[in-house]
């Protein structure tokens, strides 16, 4: 897959490349049982720290997206799921835009109640 | 295509050298005839000299007839493949190696009928074997010249300040499939009693663990393919090397086959037929690699490329 990261923007480097991996997900360019670089790899490629990708893929793990294997490297997980993780990242840019506007987690809540009905 | 042609004249020159030298020397030559020598010059083997003739000959005109066969195959107006030009220089070999075989026997007999040294003579034979350079080089090129450099794909929209980075995973059923097949029967054979083939088995494994995986990534650095668990380098082509980037159906045949293939001009990695990315480096060799959505690791060497230029 393609990673691309912009070392002049405020989002940090990880959160960029956790970024990409969510994004090719969610596009198809890659499924489940699909090998990501090792994070070694993919710090040298991109030419950022070693640190730098393993905390994106840490985050990615988390996310239970990925799977990380001593050894193995980060596998994308079977349960993966494209659909779900496309709506995590619209709450997200709501999350981020409400933020701006200054809007509580129970203003959030509201607003999202509101949608529903 | 009239070069070819041409080229396919000068493959089979040679071959009408025996019939004229024949109509000459047949009174003159001793039958049989020496056609071998050992290690001291002396012959110590003999063949009927006519049989000898016309075995030389029947050899010219399969020759001639493969190159024939082989151009007029090749589509008018394109560009020979690399097969057509081989088959040129080795009929060319051929014809020129068998009349140079004869010229040295024959003129050896004549010189010394009673005991027959070939010598210097054997100069006739390499001679006639480097004649096979000649219509390799009236065909001309089969592969590209710069001009024919396709424009390429569209790169990347790539900032200043952005940091690209492509890696892939090649996967082939002839990578894994092929050498893990031929270990299970080699491992089955082993365990019913067949003790050499833990020796193949063994064999089956190394390669599995050196070659059972490709990488494909592209950087700031270029391309590079490497192989396996160890990480063997396969490639490595450098920005500054590449002048162009396509994307190509790769059809096997026109590589040179399956696997890892070097030809002259080109090299490739063939996994299967299908979609590939190609490099097209400058002096005119081009590096093909096949490799599923080839646009985007082509969009992004195009985009690099662009930017060690700028």
């Amino acid at each position: 897959m393609l990673f691309r990261v912009d070392v002049a923007a405020t989002e940090p480097l990880a959160d960029q490349i956790a970024a990409q991996v969510r994004g090719a997900l969610m596009r198809g360019e890659l499924s489940p049982g699909e090998r990501l670089p090792a994070a070694r790899e993919l710090a040298d490629l991109l030419d950022v720290n070693l640190h730098t990708v393993l905390r994106a893929y840490g985050r990615l793990r988390d996310e239970e997206l990925i799977e990380l294997r001593r050894g193995r490297g980060a596998v994308i997980r079977g349960d993966a799921d494209a659909a779900r993780l496309r709506l995590v990242e619209l709450a997200r840019h709501f999350v981020r835009e409400a933020h701006r506007q200054g809007l509580g987690e129970d203003e959030m809540v509201a607003i999202m109640r509101e949608a529903w009905t | 295509m009239r070069r070819r042609w041409a080229a396919t004249a000068l493959a089979g020159t040679p071959a009408v050298i025996i019939p004229i030298t024949w109509w000459f020397w047949a009174g003159d030559l001793p039958d049989p005839i020496a056609t071998h020598w050992n290690a001291t010059g002396a012959a110590d083997r003999f063949s009927a000299t006519p049989r000898f003739a016309a075995l030389l000959v029947a050899i010219t005109v399969a020759a001639v007839i493969t190159a024939i066969v082989m151009v007029a195959r090749t589509p008018r107006g394109q560009r020979h493949g690399y097969a057509t030009g081989v088959t040129l220089a080795t009929a060319g070999a051929v014809t020129g190696s068998a009349a140079g075989m004869w010229v040295a026997t024959a003129t050896a007999a004549l010189a010394n009928p009673a005991d027959t040294r070939l010598g210097w003579r054997i100069l006739f034979f390499l001679g006639g074997l480097a004649w096979g350079l000649v219509p390799r080089w009236a065909a001309g090129p089969a592969t590209p010249s710069a001009a024919e450099i396709p424009s390429g794909v569209d790169p990347l929209d790539l900032g200043p300040s952005e940091r690209a980075a492509y890696a892939t995973s090649l996967r082939a059923p002839l990578l894994t499939g092929l050498p893990a097949a031929g270990g299970a029967v080699a491992l089955l054979l082993a365990l019913t009693g067949q003790r050499p083939m833990w020796l193949l088995v063994a064999v089956v494994a190394v390669v599995l663990v050196l070659f059972g995986r490709l990488r494909l990534t592209v950087d700031r650095r270029g391309l590079r393919l490497v192989a396996g668990l160890l990480g063997v380098p396969l490639k490595v082509v450098a920005l500054s090397k590449i002048a162009a980037v396509e994307v190509m159906e790769i059809n096997p045949a026109a590589w040179g086959g399956w696997g890892y293939r070097i030809l002259p001009g080109s090299s490739a990695m063939v996994l299967r037929r299908g979609p590939g990315l190609v490099l097209h480096l400058h002096g005119g060799r081009r590096f093909a690699v096949t490799v599923d959505r080839p646009e985007i690791p082509a969009a992004l060497l195009s985009a690099l490329v662009q930017r060690v230029g700028a």
